[in-house]
């Protein structure tokens, strides 16, 4: 199977978890490298906009010696943006429904995110 | 008729395909190559040049509408020829004005010959008639480019590389005078598709990879993945993004960009993505993790402050040290006191080959010349004469 088949694959079987509305996994610097993203949405854009965030908090947090965060979490009242490291190169960022229990997404991520370190390295 | 690929870059390397020669797509299978054939075709359809395409796995119809989901109204051109194989091989009565049944050689043959006499071009998906027909097609095939070569025609192959035993490969590698490689790349972190150009005999030239994106409609398009806008403080970083780019966002706080700029534009048959980074030095850490694996980048300078150009010149050594292309828009041109290009360049004592252009980005002036000055710079590293000595860049 092909690599991005396998990524594929992996943001599918995040989506069949349910609650999870999209899913991408994007490059640290900003592209994207795979997506389940209706069409409707700008997927490069929202890879850019992920990454930054990430990167972003990364910094803030090291700064403040902190180490590095886990995740960033962004809730809305039409849902909620995870983001999470994938490795040194990628990122993995999902869009959840409103309900969605926060600790199983994490769980389900958790999980997406070591496969897609172990994929891309 | 000159016939041409329609393959953006590509044009600009081959020039044409010329009469009497055989171009092959070899393409990988994981990629939809099909497309270069099409694309191919449908230019020179558009350029009043009779061309043909013979389909033996796709009925017809489903060929017109491959054609149209990129926005390729073939059926409309009277110029647009279906050489049809497929309603013999499933046993159904043809409408098409050639056909033939592709188990009888001879049959396919005498077609094959009157479209090569009677078209500009003509498109012959040769793995599946090895598919369908067996090795031993290769003959055939082999006699349609022999017949060619004093014929005002050419041939366009697609051939999709599947492990093929090694004499099927080396048939389609000594008959054809040009192949372009259709193929998946994963470099880095880039997965992506790509092309270029292995062989092509009526040129002496060398070419690199060039990522690719199919749109629908519009084909295929030259992928720029990341060009970075960057320089000083209230430069017209964001301004110029929004000025060139179809659709852009920007995260602005306070009149200022606090994350990035992004913009997506297709234009002269490149898709290009636009990353504009923050002015303001507390957000250098920004710059650093946004300006990664840039292939090229757009320095916007505020023409009146020269004030700021120590800093521009900071920031481009911070993303360009790797010999990337770059070209400088000094902006805000329509503002009294802005100091014309050769002034910048004396000021920021930039190389005399550096492009310097002068732009006024909030009235859109100058804005798509930056983008076709570090186009230039990008294709010209694309492909390289073997006539010349290869630049050092
Ligand atoms: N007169 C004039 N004003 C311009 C031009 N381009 C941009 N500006 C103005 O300059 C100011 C800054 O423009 P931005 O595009 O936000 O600059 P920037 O480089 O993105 O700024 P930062 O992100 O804060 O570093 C705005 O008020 C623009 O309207 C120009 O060509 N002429
Ligand atoms: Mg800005």
């Amino acid at each position: 199977m092909s690599l991005r088949a396998q990524l594929e694959d992996i943001l599918k079987e995040l989506k069949s978890t349910g609650d999870i509305e999209a899913s991408a996994i994007v490059s640290r610097d900003g592209l994207l490298i795979a997506a389940d993203i209706s069409s409707s949405v700008n997927a490069d854009a929202f890879a850019a906009m992920s990454a930054t965030m990430l990167g972003a908090a990364e910094t803030a947090m090291s700064e403040l010696g902190k180490g590095m965060p886990d995740r960033v979490v962004a809730e809305s009242s039409s849902g909620k943006i995870v983001a999470t490291g994938a490795g040194e190169r990628a990122l993995l960022v999902v869009m959840t429904t409103p309900k969605a229990n926060l600790g199983l997404i994490l769980l389900q991520l958790g999980k997406a995110s070591k496969k897609v370190e172990m994929l891309l390295g | 008729m000159k016939v041409i690929s329609g393959i953006p870059v590509l044009d600009e390397m081959i020039e044409e395909i010329p009469e009497g020669k055989v171009l092959t797509y070899w393409i990988d299978p994981e990629v939809e190559g099909n497309v270069f054939a099409m694309q191919t075709l449908f230019t020179n359809l558009e350029r009043d040049c009779r061309c043909a395409y013979v389909t033996l796995t796709y009925s017809p119809e489903v060929v017109v509408s491959e054609f149209n989901e990129f926005g390729w109204d073939v059926e409309n051109y009277k110029n647009f020829n279906i050489v049809d194989l497929h309603s013999a091989y499933v046993g159904l009565p043809s409408n098409c004005k050639y056909s033939a049944d592709p188990t009888n050689v001879d049959e396919v043959n005498d077609v094959l010959m009157k479209v090569i006499e009677n078209c500009d071009l003509v498109v012959v998906p040769v793995s599946s008639i090895i598919d369908v027909c067996g090795e031993s097609s290769i003959e055939c095939i082999g006699e349609w480019c022999d017949f060619i070569r004093d014929k005002s025609s050419r041939l366009v192959f697609t051939f999709v590389s599947w492990p093929y035993p090694e004499k099927i490969e080396n048939f389609i590698k000594v008959n054809s005078n040009a192949i372009v490689r259709v193929g998946g790349v994963h470099h880095r972190v880039i997965l992506g598709y790509y092309y270029g150009v292995v062989k092509v005999d009526w040129k002496n030239i060398k070419s690199k990879a060039i990522l690719f994106k199919l749109v629908r409609p519009g084909g295929v398009r030259a992928y720029i993945p990341k060009i970075l806008v960057t320089g000083p403080y209230n430069a017209g970083k964001s301004t110029f993004v929004h000025a060139v780019s179809m659709r852009s966002i920007s995260v602005d706080r306070l009149g200022t960009t606090v994350a990035l700029d992004h913009g997506h534009l297709e234009y002269r048959g490149f898709s290009i993505d636009l990353f504009g980074t923050p002015g303001q030095e507390r957000f250098d850490p920004i710059l650093k993790i946004i300006g990664k694996e840039a292939l090229g980048v757009i320095l916007v300078v505020d023409s009146t402050k020269p004030e700021t150009f120590p800093r521009a010149k900071q920031m481009l050594e911070s993303v360009a040290h790797f010999g990337l292309p770059y070209v400088v828009a000094a902006n805000k041109q329509d503002l009294p006191g802005a100091l014309p290009p050769e002034e910048v360049r004396k000021k920021m004592y930039l190389p005399e080959d550096v492009p310097i252009i002068p732009v006024s980005a909030v009235n859109g002036e100058g804005v798509y010349e930056v983008i076709d000055s570090l186009l230039g710079l990008l294709t010209g590293r694309l492909w390289v004469s073997e006539d010349e000595p290869e630049s050092t860049a």
